[in-house]
């Protein structure tokens, strides 16, 4: 009886090590599930001002010249460093993954926006 | 062992992953480090022309992404339990 109780305290103990593995683990996986992929898309308009949003905030952006057509290289003089940046800040805004291939192709807000509204997981 | 110059393309993948190793890392304090660190080093170097500074640029750029991502492995094992203050109230 004292050696059952025993390896049950024991097994009490040995619990609480694993588990915390095993919030972090599912920790990131119930913030994933929680993102609604029910509700059909985001409103192409919300998608249009959220970009323009965190084109704006970037500091080397003048925020007057920013247009959902504007192009990054082009009119608002950044090199190709600023684009990867304003990419990495979108992809954060909008909790995506954006593949490298796919990455070096946006080289505008409005390429942005298309991409944006047209990937499934973006929220 | 000396690579040849690195391409555009290759020194643009080094920093996008550079700033995606950096997301990675638990910590507000190294996070915002080393994204900024990465930025004004690529910004630094953006003027080189000379071949082999430019590809030991390149080299020393390819070590610090590997040791930022044994490091992101080693932070999150000491993870903070605290969020930073910076983190809360947007």
């Amino acid at each position: 009886m004292a050696s059952s109780l025993r390896a049950a305290i024991i097994s009490h103990f040995r619990v609480p090590a694993s588990q915390t593995l095993a919030l972090n683990g599912s920790k990131l996986w119930t913030v994933r599930s929680m993102s609604s992929h029910g509700d059909d898309h985001l409103d192409k308009n919300q998608v249009i001002d959220r970009v323009l949003e965190v084109v704006k905030c970037h500091p080397k952006i003048d925020p007057s010249k920013v247009t959902p057509e504007v192009h990054f290289q082009k009119d608002l003089g950044l090199d190709s460093l600023d684009t990867v940046e304003i990419v990495m800040a979108l992809e954060e805004e909008f909790k995506l993954e954006i593949p490298d291939k796919e990455a070096d192709k946006i080289d505008s807000c409005g390429l942005a926006i298309e991409y944006i509204y047209n990937h499934p997981m973006s929220s | 062992m000396a690579a040849a110059s690195p391409s555009r393309p290759e020194i643009i993948s080094l920093f996008r992953s550079l700033l995606r190793t950096s997301r990675q890392f638990s910590d507000y304090n190294i996070r915002e480090y080393s994204k900024r660190r990465t930025i004004d080093g690529f910004r630094l170097n953006k003027q080189l022309t000379d071949p082999s500074a430019v590809a030991a640029a390149f080299a020393d750029g390819k070590s610090q992404l590997e040791l930022a991502k044994r490091q992101v492995l080693v932070y999150s094992l000491y993870a903070p339990k605290v969020k930073s203050i910076m983190e809360l109230n947007h």
